[in-house]
């Protein structure tokens, strides 16, 4: 007689794929935009490693886990920020409703200490969000990453840069995020399990506005465009050629 | 006519049952090899006494039961002995040590009963109050048995008596360790010869053919007063429990510190483990017994020859139990370096916190507090202690002062700051804001930058070199954006944060 419950454990973990059904166990938590939640089938997996591959620094990556954060925090529990490219600064943090007290940056000296990090924080529990540093981390440290993940109950981010995107990953989720646009990202899905890939959506993170100043004009909008919301829903007039005889 | 049913009234039928005051039970250990188990243990099978100098004369004062094989016993000279068996091994008597380990015999005690008191006078006992303790180990027999085991664990050798009183159950003290209540107490056959009196009285007794406390007590008490002198009431009283024992109370100490001592030397990590193991065991029980955590740790590893080698351990609370202590400590060994051979080992600890009374989850979530404190204190371990910090707000108006980041010290919340509607700021900050560089009205920094809007101006250090800044809000082609600022004294342009 088989031993069905090793068979039901068997297909509770995460990193088991059933081909036809839709994965409808699998555990999410809500990114907080609508779109991405529909384009990962629920949110944020839970108990996975997701990796979040980014050209440059600066285009709105980390606003991207705000809402996360917010959720863990708010919850007590701990978010680990493994070897941070820049120093998180804490007005704009607190201002996001993220209770600091929670937040631990943890600086690695060798990538041996960032792999035993990232490991025991995903084990006790915590969020983890690990940059890597100059040399990406080999499959076999990711897989591991992956495997400590799967026997937690916490979601595990790993940022990386978009150039390493072609090496093969163990990540449940790999997602492409760029902007070409000023508050808007585009998301591109790179691999999900269950999912085929190539899906992509944008997302709008805030006002964007197309309103650019030349230095020598400075300062000349003084106000931000927040608050002159009005201003800017009036269309910018395109300068026309006017020729002169 | 019918007659008025009157209803039962149940009231007066039920008696109150008064319940009766529960007899106080005492226990007194006896430690009767205390002096030679303190002292680092020596190769089994050997006959072991130790001696100290009284009145210009060596003498045996305890002696393990190899030696007594040899017919060597307390207060026999030391040539004596030694004539006896020449191979007998002696060792100095350590005071100190002794009294550490009564002292660590009290902690453990203390977990067993609330009312400990340390026998001063003979150094070499404990009474415990187990009135009332039974509840807790299910039966004073079971108590004992825990005891007896413990006891056991420490290899202490204990002999013990239980009486009404402290006075009788040092009494009646008997050569083994009694693991059951005795059915009934003899506090009559106890002899007079035993109490402390002076020898006036004893002779006394002896004429008037007084044997024992029965014999004693038979007289009338009005006449007794009289003939031997209050002080004998005030035994007699001691001894049946109507006085209650004044002695001092135990209570455990403010701080932690314990040795071990290993004559051999430890040459290697992994034989330093075991000591330290014992040690932690110890502190465990010594916190157990206080209801607190420990926040630090100190190691001291002192060789025979040359300077001692410390080892600091920050915890972050609620780590009670010896094995994760251990594996902190063995982390942190990893990357220390250790004296060649190592003859003594002190743990030492007098940070302490109150342990919160913490509530058990109905439905057992998978996530506690302590998984936090577990994560911190091994990263701490491994990483050092510079790894790890915290973002902290301040009240400062230049943002690398409103935002910096912390070592941890505590994990203490911090009162976020009213936030006023203010211009978006950056989620990433550089440390040193960088220099933008300025070609023919384009700014340059990786990429050429674009002004989106609008300064923000922001003063600060007006005691010092004043500093203007206005910041603006910039893009580059590829849509990331930054925190420029320009200075107004000198009209340089920085990028000083990245809104990731």
């Amino acid at each position: 007689m088989p031993n069905t419950d090793n068979i039901t454990r068997l297909l509770t973990r995460q990193d088991i794929w059933r081909g036809g059904s839709q994965s409808s166990i699998r555990r999410t938590i809500t990114t907080g935009h609508k779109p991405l939640d529909r384009l990962l089938h629920g949110g944020w997996p839970v108990g996975a490693l997701t990796e979040l591959l980014t050209q440059q620094s600066g285009v709105g990556e980390l606003t991207l886990l705000l809402p996360i954060l917010r959720h863990y925090s708010g919850k007590e529990q701990l978010c680990v920020w493994l070897d941070p490219p820049y120093q998180p600064y804490a007005p704009s943090l607190a201002a996001a409703g993220i209770a600091l007290h929670r937040l631990l940056i943890v600086r690695s000296k060798s990538p041996q200490e960032w792999l035993w990090a990232a490991e025991q924080s995903i084990r006790s529990g915590a969020l983890l969000c690990a940059w890597n540093g100059k040399q990406p981390p080999p499959y076999k440290a990711l897989r591991k990453l992956q495997l400590a993940a799967s026997g937690s109950n916490s979601a595990a981010f790993l940022f990386s840069s978009s150039k390493t995107g072609t090496a093969p990953s163990p990540a449940i989720l790999r997602l492409d995020v760029s902007s070409h646009r000023v508050n808007c990202l585009s998301l591109t899905l790179r691999k999900l399990r269950g999912s085929a890939p190539g899906a992509s959506i944008q997302l709008a993170l805030g006002e964007a506005s197309s309103q650019r100043t030349m230095l020598t004009q400075l300062p000349v909008n003084t106000l931000y465009p927040q608050i002159q919301e009005s201003v800017h829903r009036v269309p910018i007039k395109q300068p026309c050629l006017q020729l002169h005889t | 006519m019918r007659p008025h049913r009157q209803k039962k009234t149940g009231n007066n039928v039920r008696t109150e049952k008064e319940p009766n005051p529960p007899q106080s039970q005492w226990l007194y250990l006896y430690f009767p090899l205390l002096c030679l188990e303190v002292l680092p243990p020596t190769t089994e099978g050997q006959a072991v006494a130790v001696i100290c100098r009284q009145k210009n004369r060596h003498q045996v004062i305890c002696c393990n039961s190899q030696a007594r094989i040899w017919g060597i016993e307390p207060s026999l000279s030391l040539s004596t002995a030694l004539a006896l068996c020449p191979e007998l091994i002696t060792l100095p008597r350590e005071i100190k040590s002794e009294q550490q380990g009564l002292q660590r015999l009290a902690v453990l005690a203390y977990s067993f009963s609330p009312v400990v008191i340390v026998d001063k006078d003979s150094g070499q006992g404990l009474w415990l109050d187990l009135t009332g303790c039974s509840q807790l180990f299910q039966g004073y027999d079971s108590l004992l048995k825990k005891l007896q085991l413990q006891l056991q664990y420490q290899s202490i050798t204990a002999f013990s008596g239980i009486a009404q009183s402290p006075l009788a159950a040092q009494l009646l003290c008997q050569q083994h360790f009694q693991t059951q209540l005795p059915a009934s107490i003899a506090l009559d056959s106890i002899a007079l010869s035993k109490l402390a009196l002076s020898n006036k009285q004893q002779q006394h007794f002896n004429q008037l053919g007084l044997q024992t406390l029965a014999d004693l007590q038979a007289l009338p008490k009005a006449s007794l007063s009289r003939r031997f002198g209050a002080s004998l009431i005030q035994t007699i009283a001691l001894l049946t429990g109507e006085k209650p024992c004044t002695l001092e109370r135990f209570r455990p100490p403010e701080e932690f510190y314990d040795l071990i001592q290993n004559p051999q030397g430890i040459y290697n990590k992994e034989s330093l483990l075991f000591p330290m193991k014992t040690l932690l065991q110890r502190l465990c029980q010594y916190l157990l017994a206080r209801q607190c955590y420990c926040r630090e740790i100190h190691w001291v590893f002192e060789p025979l020859m040359g300077s001692a080698q410390t080892l600091q351990i920050q915890l972050s609370g609620s780590q009670n139990n010896w094995s994760s202590l251990l594996i902190l400590c063995r982390l942190q060994l990893e990357r220390l370096e250790l004296p060649r051979s190592i003859e003594q080992i002190i743990l030492h600890s007098d940070q302490f916190v109150d342990a919160p009374m913490t509530n058990m989850d109905l439905f057992g979530d998978l996530y506690s507090p302590d998984k936090d404190h577990a994560l911190i204190d091994s990263l701490n371990a491994r990483l050092g202690t510079g790894a790890l910090s915290q973002p902290v707000l301040s009240a400062e108006p230049l943002p690398e002062q409103a935002g910096t980041v912390q070592s941890l010290s505590n994990l203490a919340s911090s009162t976020p700051l009213a936030s006023s509607k203010r211009a978006p700021q950056p989620l990433w900050l550089l440390t040193e804001p960088a220099l933008v560089q300025q070609r023919n009205e384009q700014l340059y920094w990786r990429q050429p930058l674009t002004i989106i809007s609008g300064p923000e101006r922001l003063c600060g250090n007006w005691w010092q070199s004043e500093q203007q800044r206005d910041y603006y809000l910039a893009c580059d082609s590829k849509g990331a954006r930054y925190w420029l600022f320009r200075q107004t004294n000198n009209g340089r342009w920085f990028v000083h944060g990245l809104f990731a």
